[in-house]
């Protein structure tokens, strides 16, 4: 492909030393770009060795999309446990399994107070901040709260409201 | 990638130290494959002194598929509203129902079964729009059609079993937020 551009390249350039081209004249030379069979699978098997750019791993944080990220990964979180738990409680009598809420209840009380505290904790988190930053969407979605400073404010807000609220359901409730 | 870009910032913290180990690799690794990174001999070579592990890309390039040439115009798909700007107003509206839904059990304690049964399909709903929205994010159709297709369908099927094991917790137990309340409150 390189080669046939270069020819191209050198063909016109051939033409306006022999003559005095006109516009009309260089527009009939038309460049085209054609992809041979062969080399371009070599160039679609190279693409695969070549890194990917870091993007993730490099990016500032920053309240602009850390809560994005959060509010996805906390939803998943949250949905993903829903979806087992469901699914396991359909297959659990052909398992031998019992799922049931008053068994559920019975084993977790049985747990040391700290533990069922860190438990409780843990999982009202992203409860929490995906119901407050859903919240936050939605105003977004109503035209509200667009400006930088109005997304950084209510971010952190969210943020504080999220950890106070986990820490109060999940010690206090 | 990421370790070539930070060690090329901390790289000339440690030129000392990477210069008599760094030409020790290179040699090796550049004729293995003629056809990898030629093009930044130095570089890789004072990178690899600080690597012990192989390269490891977080999300490595998928598979390309390019579809007929250079001169063909990106297709375009079609629009319809169903999958526009009706699905974005559904997914809204699960949103804001489910503001209620949510808020109520933590006022009364729990919910009675109708309420519950709406909550929990409310719920579900929003969960699998959520799902798809993933999918669609990360399991582009024009590089992987088939992989995307599985994809969905293994969501619409576990949508489906969910909501069959949510309604038998709903009708042999005592439903989700009683549920809940019952082992916090444990």
């Amino acid at each position: 492909m390189l080669a046939q551009r270069a020819m191209q390249v050198s063909a016109r350039r051939l033409l306006l030393g022999q003559h005095a081209v006109s516009t009309g004249q260089m527009m009939g030379i038309r460049r085209t770009v054609t992809t041979q069979s062969g080399e371009s699978e070599i160039l679609i098997k190279q693409r695969l060795n070549r890194p990917v750019a870091p993007h993730l791993t490099i990016y500032e944080p920053q309240i602009t999309w850390y809560p994005s990220m959060f509010h996805r990964l906390t939803g998943v979180a949250l949905s993903g446990p829903l979806y087992l738990f469901s699914i396991a409680y359909l297959a659990a009598p052909y398992l031998g399994w019992h799922l049931e809420s008053t068994v559920l209840a019975t084993s977790f009380a049985a747990w040391p107070i700290a533990a069922k505290a860190i438990a409780k904790t843990t999982i009202a988190l992203p409860f929490v901040f995906h119901s407050f930053n859903g919240i936050r969407h939605l105003a977004w979605d109503l035209r509200l709260g667009f400006s930088k400073v109005q997304v950084a404010r209510t971010g952190w807000f969210v943020i504080a409201l999220s950890a106070v609220t986990s820490l109060y359901l999940g010690l206090a409730y | 990638m990421t370790s070539i870009t930070r060690s090329m910032v901390l790289g000339h913290v440690f030129k000392s130290a990477a210069r008599p180990s760094a030409f020790a690799r290179p040699a090796s690794r550049l004729a293995q494959s003629s056809l990898k990174s030629a093009s930044l001999p130095f570089q890789s070579a004072r990178v690899a002194a600080f690597h012990v592990s192989a390269r490891k890309n977080l999300f490595p390039a998928p598979p390309q598929r390019v579809v007929g040439t250079v001169n063909d115009p990106t297709p375009i798909k079609e629009s319809h509203p169903v999958h526009g700007s009706y699905h974005w107003t559904f997914e809204r509206a699960l949103s804001v129902g489910l503001i209620p839904l949510t808020v109520a059990p933590f006022i009364g304690g729990s919910l009675n079964p109708i309420l519950d049964s709406i909550f929990c399909a409310t719920l579900l709903l929003h969960s699998h729009i959520g799902f798809d929205a993933c999918i669609t994010d990360y399991f582009p159709g024009y590089r992987m059609p088939g992989l995307r297709n599985l994809m969905t369908w293994l969501l619409r099927t576990a949508t489906v079993l969910t909501g069959i094991g949510l309604y038998e917790f709903e009708t042999n137990d005592v439903g989700i937020t009683a549920a809940i309340a019952k082992i916090w409150k444990a």
